[in-house]
């Protein structure tokens, strides 16, 4: 079982983040938490805000934190489409908190239902989690 | 010798223009590198869409998505054209805007009322004067655009679309063969014809998939990212094909000014040298005179 290895791709519109080879996937499935393992069947999921796991090993573990996009799972490969994604470990919190603060401050004066309030909700749900998983991946 | 001075002046004022022609010339080619190396980092997402797309149709019926389906003939057309902010880049924008012309003359010929959605100055300035009808537009984008600025012409396409205000999306941009050659092409986007999906790929496994939460919901989200993605490859081809435009127009203009420079400094030299001819005629003249006198 340990010899037997996934292909692991996250790929986003701007580049590939993540390319080789890893024991394990965990991925924010649109229901819920999913974890891949060597000779999983082959699916398509949608991926929702969260955070996505790359395990080698016992206890190494890549943290990426995805805005949400698609996984595809066939025969041991596993390719991760993005629609932006960043690695934990590379996060800058202050920058991140800086934004945050922007959204905010722009949600108070927004009315509730336009368009640009939807907007700034999601960045804003984006920003969170990003946030949330640089503290708790410290 | 106020022949020269004037020949002189626009010899220095065509330098300056060399310099400027120059200037942007190298800027542009170090654009296009970074604009042609953020194709090449788009391409693997959308190759990896496109398969994953292809996938998910061979598994569900045509029917089952409203982007899917086209509603024939199309009453209403919206062209999307994409061009340049600025100008100074040869032919790129006036192409696309004969393309979108051609295009609004044989749809406005099918029957249908055509609609526009322009992107960038050009194309905004062009279609105000013209006249045409409208729908919504962007700009200062073209420079260098993101995933968010696809992602927001994405979804108000397909909002229009959902909402029956037009049947069919044309999409018409400069696709970047090389940095010398850029060509205009025209891409129906919606509605989206499956074929088109079905045959980006070669290999086809049907029926072997499971989906989560469900293929329709997968559909669902997948459609408009698909169209996203082709909207910001449309973006980033237009940017590169800018920059590789503007080289080609600002290295004729250098070349140009070149060569006017060259034409100037010869009758220049012309008009210094008659004008020194003139003065030793002037006074042998004059020496010939005084002997005569004497």
């Amino acid at each position: 079982m340990a010899d037997r290895k996934l292909e692991c791709e996250v790929v986003t519109p701007e580049k590939i983040l993540y390319e080789g080879q890893v024991d394990m996937v965990v991925a924010p499935g649109g229901d819920g938490e999913l974890g891949i393992l060597p000779l999983h069947m082959p699916i398509i999921t949608t991926l929702q805000t969260g955070e996505l796991r790359l395990k080698h090993g016992t206890d190494n573990q890549d943290y990426i934190a995805i805005d949400g996009g698609y996984m595809e799972v066939r025969e041991d490969k596993v390719t991760i489409l993005a629609t932006a994604a960043e690695y934990a470990s590379k996060m800058d919190v202050t920058e991140l908190n800086h934004i945050k603060e922007e959204i905010e401050s722009k949600l108070a004066s927004l009315p509730e239902d336009s368009e640009e309030f939807l907007h700034a909700t999601t960045k804003l749900k984006h920003l969170l989690n990003r946030l949330a998983i640089a503290d708790r991946r410290k | 010798m106020s022949q020269t001075r004037e020949i002189r002046r626009r010899m220095k004022s065509v330098d300056n223009t060399r310099q400027i022609t120059k200037t942007m010339e190298m800027v542009a080619t170090a654009k296009i590198r970074k604009a042609q190396s953020r194709i090449e980092a788009a391409r693997p997402y959308a190759m990896k869409m496109l398969d994953v797309l292809t996938n998910v149709a061979a598994n569900v019926e045509a029917g089952l998505h409203p982007l899917l389906i086209a509603r024939e003939p199309s009453q209403n057309t919206l062209i999307v054209a994409l061009t340049t902010d600025r100008g100074l880049c040869g032919a790129a924008n006036a192409n696309i805007l004969r393309q979108a012309d051609d295009l609004v003359k044989s749809e406005t010929e099918a029957g249908a009322k055509v609609s526009v959605f322009p992107v960038g100055k050009k194309a905004i300035n062009y279609f105000k004067y013209v006249g045409y009808d409208i729908l919504d537009q962007r700009r200062d984008i073209s420079d260098n655009p993101g995933f968010s600025d696809a992602k927001a012409i994405a979804e108000k396409l397909i909002e229009l679309y959902l909402q029956v205000q037009v049947d069919k999306v044309v999409l018409v941009f400069n696709h970047f063969k090389s940095a010398m050659e850029q060509k205009p092409v025209a891409h129906v986007l919606l509605p989206i014809k499956k074929e088109a999906v079905e045959d980006g790929s070669e290999e086809k496994e049907a029926g072997d998939y499971e989906f989560e939460p469900s293929d329709s919901a997968v559909l669902d989200n997948l459609l408009p990212t698909y169209i996203e993605a082709l909207i910001y490859r449309a973006l980033l081809e237009s940017a590169a094909s800018e920059h590789g435009a503007r080289r080609t127009a600002m290295k004729a203009a250098t070349d140009n000014a070149g060569e006017l420079i060259d034409t100037l400094r010869r009758s220049f030299n012309r008009a210094r040298q008659a004008a020194i001819t003139q003065e030793i005629a002037e006074i042998v003249g004059g020496v010939v005179a005084l002997e005569n006198n004497q």
